[in-house]
């Protein structure tokens, strides 16, 4: 059966091809290919299909958040599946974060597959004393001209949002979906917060990279200071792949960490959907979670509500993170947050480029 | 008549993509389409990022163009002989021509950018400090870095053209001019240049019309505003709310609109100077 | 030509050496290590580690080489010869029809290959051509046609038609001149409109992306997703493996074009 994910992270990829697959195959007789797609590609994917009746290309897609919402608003995926899975049991239902991807309940028409969560990345050997919430950061940033910016997909607005959390007095301003009047409010703080460091940002703030990988280039080659992740463990993997310095270090913001769960789904013409819901089930599995979790494998967060697990497989949880570099588990929990309706990432994002990337004076 | 037949065949999927673009454009196919309306069209021809975006990829293509161009006869007058070093030369001249446009932009990043290779080299000769002491060149609103790539990968095509044109008349051209009583400038300005323009004013325009369509260079050299045709296209496209999609159709449809333009300005010269022959 | 001006001659073929060189090589030095920050002129750490993986990765890197090899040929042989009858059918003509018909056949050109993929993903997938080799293909034949269509035009241009001509005088029918007479003239310009649809399909991103759906994927894509990933190493690898072939071109292409002069002259 054919999965659509991304392929842009050779660790990831390992972790699907050569551990995963073998397993699938020898334990369930399922030969696992995987092709490459990611969010809005996957969308348009399947929106082209339907439009051309053509034949489904995948049997299960990797998503989340506006991926999951575009689909659910167009009908595109099959379901509901996952609250019948063996293994959904033993999922940590009582987190938002799990349970509702962007403030949308699954409602079994996903299933959860690993979490994450915000921070910045810095390198302890040119900034030994990092600031810790987004006060401190502006006024890093107006003291250190030039050395900070954020990219303009997903990282950087995820990075947007921190700020219009820290500048609203947190997450509680923006509960119970999607308001155009808390968003004009809000959203005015950050804009004022924007502009008043902006001049102080790389180039002046005239211009950003694009992706948070050339973000990553600047940052490893001494352009910036700072680099930024959704994925707290990715400075583990990056600095192992030789892409960041090896000095490089997490860092969670006080004002809150972002955290968000990522997701396989079932699309409405999958060829194969059993196989999918096979796949999606051993995903699930103890095993499967606890490879993926490893710090040299991908570090990836589990989904699982490790007191569910039977005491021999929790112990194995607790065993893991011994990567000095982590963050502790208590740390991250402490300040996670959960993501927004999906509709302010939206807002954001189209106003971001809007107001600020298309103002460059 | 057979060969007009042929020549919609060859056209014919291209016809095709103009008509969905153009339905898409109306809204009434495509991702997110609700129906026939002018909304999409309204959006993007009010936006005025996508002016400039188109404003600015036809700096970026003028400019590579002739850069391109200049280099090109530049490199065929220079080693227009049989010896070993202007053979040399010439061979060395195509090389960019089978390196992958990806590749071409990725190497320079890599060399251009604030952090790259001559940052190094600098430096290393103690000329700065820090990265930020380098002036930019990529992802800079002028597009020098964008600019330099894509010459460096368009010349060996102009270059190759501009060889065969030396190497057929030149050696005539030039004897004629000096038996005249004309000095090595002179010869070069009143000899080899107009036929060198002759023979290379249709080919530049093809490179002007390719590279003013070409994405992969852009989304890794080019800035964030003014945003190039391309980029804004791409991104249309992709975005996470559908119904903004349909004004990728749009912008598609300026971008063949330039195409069609290059196409249109490329028969004119080329009949003009074929004319002339 | 005086033989005094050596010196400088050299000094300019060494910059544009350099000037074509370098990001080659600067690719070379990439390929071969990891770690490699500013501002070191060298690589931090000499590794093997990207050839490594894409050894190890070898099911997907060579699958995906081995797909983008097939394609061009593909592309390649079917532009070059539907070519040839195009441009000669074309290149009959004169007045404003055969302007309008090269105009036409410039278009697949002129084209951004991602304004054509978007127009062109609909029909193609309703044809049940998406997603499967064939449909890339196709999709690759589209402006790999339109670039050696107007190639011919230009070499049936300047076309001596009396051999035709005479040979037909001579009672051969239409079949025997294309296959007796004017195809062997040809043979050089077919070895060059073959490079030519093999290098369009080669390098093409978008179509391949659009049509092929992510399950044909070819080494222009797997590059692109690494440049995405910021992985750099791993990309100036994949990178020098899709430069490979069309160097290779260049130069057998130059030599046999020596070797016809020859032989012809």
């Amino acid at each position: 059966m054919q999965w659509r994910m991304w392929r842009g992270d050779p660790s990831i990829n390992d972790y699907v091809d050569r551990w995963a697959a073998p397993r699938l195959l020898r334990e369930y007789g399922i030969t696992l290919r995987t092709i490459d797609g990611q969010g809005p590609a996957i969308v348009n994917q399947l929106v082209v299909e339907r439009d051309a009746r053509a034949r489904g290309s995948a049997d299960l897609v990797w998503i989340n958040g506006e991926t999951f919402n575009n689909l659910r608003k167009e009908n595109l995926l099959y379901g509901p599946w996952a609250h019948r899975l063996p293994a959904a049991r033993y999922v940590d239902s009582l987190s938002p974060i799990v349970m509702r991807d962007f403030e949308q309940p699954t409602s079994g028409f996903e299933s959860p597959w690993g979490r994450v969560q915000f921070t910045l990345i810095y390198d302890s050997a040119r900034v030994p004393a990092p600031p810790r919430t987004i006060a401190e950061l502006a006024r890093w940033i107006r003291a250190n001209p030039g050395r900070f910016t954020h990219d303009q997909q997903f990282t950087g607005m995820t990075f947007l949002k921190s700020v219009l959390y820290a500048e609203n007095g947190g997450r509680r301003s923006f509960e119970n979906g999607f308001s155009e009047k808390r968003y004009a409010e809000g959203s005015q703080r950050l804009w004022a917060w924007l502009n008043g460091v902006r001049p102080y940002f790389w180039r002046r703030g005239e211009t950003y990279p694009a992706g948070v990988a050339d973000l990553h280039r600047l940052f490893a080659n001494g352009e910036v200071d700072f680099t930024m992740s959704y994925n707290e463990n990715e400075v583990i993997t990056k600095v192992r792949q030789g892409v960041l310095p090896r000095t490089s270090r997490a860092l969670v913001l006080r004002d809150g960490s972002i955290a968000n769960a990522h997701f396989v789904g079932i699309p409405f013409n999958a060829p194969n959907p059993a196989g999918s819901m096979v796949v999606a089930n051993f995903l699930l599995s103890a095993a499967a979670q606890l490879e993926k979790l490893r710090p040299e494998v991908w570090a990836d967060g589990t989904v699982l509500d490790v007191r569910k697990l039977p005491p021999e497989l929790a112990v194995m949880f607790r065993g893991v993170d011994t990567d000095p570099r982590a963050i502790p588990r208590d740390t991250l929990r402490r300040y996670e947050v959960s993501e927004l309706a999906a509709e302010y990432t939206q807002r954001i994002s189209r106003d971001w480029k809007a107001r600020i990337r298309a103002n460059p004076r | 008549m057979r060969g007009l037949l042929v020549a919609i065949l060859v056209a014919g999927p291209v016809l095709a993509g103009i008509a969905y673009s153009m339905l898409g454009a109306l809204g009434v196919v495509g991702p997110g389409a609700s129906g026939v309306s002018l909304r999409h069209l309204q959006v993007v021809l009010a936006d005025s990022a996508t002016w400039w975006g188109l404003l600015w990829t036809v700096w970026i293509a003028l400019a590579s163009t002739l850069l391109a161009t200049i280099l090109a006869m530049g490199t065929a007058v220079a080693f227009r002989a049989e010896r070993g070093v202007d053979r040399f030369a010439r061979l060395v001249a195509v090389v960019p021509l089978a390196v992958p446009h990806v590749v071409a932009a990725l190497g320079a990043v890599l060399v251009l950018s604030q952090s790259g290779l001559l940052a190094r080299l600098a430096f290393a000769a103690n000329l700065q400090t820090s990265p930020a002491d380098m002036p930019p060149l990529i992802y800079d609103r002028y597009g020098i870095g964008l600019i330099l790539a894509l010459s460096w990968k368009e010349f060996p095509f102009l270059a190759l053209i501009a060889f065969s044109v030396i190497a057929r008349r030149g050696a005539l051209l030039e004897e004629t001019a000096r038996s005249l009583g004309a000095g090595p400038l002179q010869t070069f300005r009143v000899a080899t240049l107009p036929a060198l323009w002759r023979g290379l004013l249709p080919s530049m325009i093809a490179v002007f019309t390719f590279v003013a369509g070409n994405y992969e260079v852009a989304a890794l050299l080019a800035p964030s505003s003014p945003l190039a045709l391309p980029l804004l296209t791409m991104e249309r496209y992709t975005d996470s709310a559908l119904d903004v999609r349909g004004e990728a159709f749009v912008l598609v449809l300026l971008a063949m609109a330039v195409s069609l333009c290059g196409v249109a300005a490329h028969e004119w010269t080329a009949n003009k100077f074929e004319a002339a022959e | 030509m005086k033989a005094s001006r050596s010196g400088p001659r050299v000094g300019l073929t060494l910059v544009l050496a350099i000037g074509a060189l370098l990001p080659l090589a600067l690719l070379v030095a990439l390929s071969v290590s990891v770690e490699w920050f500013y501002p070191t002129l060298l690589p931090g750490r000499w590794s093997s580690a990207n050839w490594d993986f894409l050894g190890r990765g070898s099911e997907v890197i060579f699958s995906s080489l081995w797909t983008s090899v097939a394609l061009a040929l593909c592309a390649g042989v079917v532009s070059s010869i539907a070519g040839l009858f195009a441009g000669r059918e074309i290149a009959r003509l004169d007045g404003w029809r055969r302007r309008l018909a090269v105009a036409l056949a410039f278009l697949p050109v002129a084209v951004p290959p991602l304004a054509l993929s978007i127009g062109l993903q609909y029909s193609l997938l309703r044809a049940g051509l998406g997603g499967r080799f064939v449909g890339v293909m196709v999709a690759h034949i589209v402006p790999a046609l339109g670039y050696t269509t107007l190639f011919f035009v230009g070499i049936f241009a300047v076309f001596d038609w009396r051999v035709e001509q005479e040979a037909r005088s001579l009672g051969a029918n239409p079949f025997d001149v294309l296959r007796r007479v004017t195809l062997p003239l040809l043979r050089r310009p077919l070895v060059e409109a073959f490079a030519l649809g093999f290098l369009v399909s080669w390098a093409q991103v978008p179509l391949t992306l659009l049509i092929g759906q992510g399950l044909v994927n070819t080494l222009p894509l797997e590059l692109m997703s690494y440049v995405n990933a910021g992985q750099d190493h791993l990309a100036a690898t994949a990178g020098l493996v899709l430069t490979i072939p069309p160097l290779a071109l260049l130069v057998v292409a130059g030599l046999a074009v020596r070797r016809l002069r020859v032989v012809i002259a």
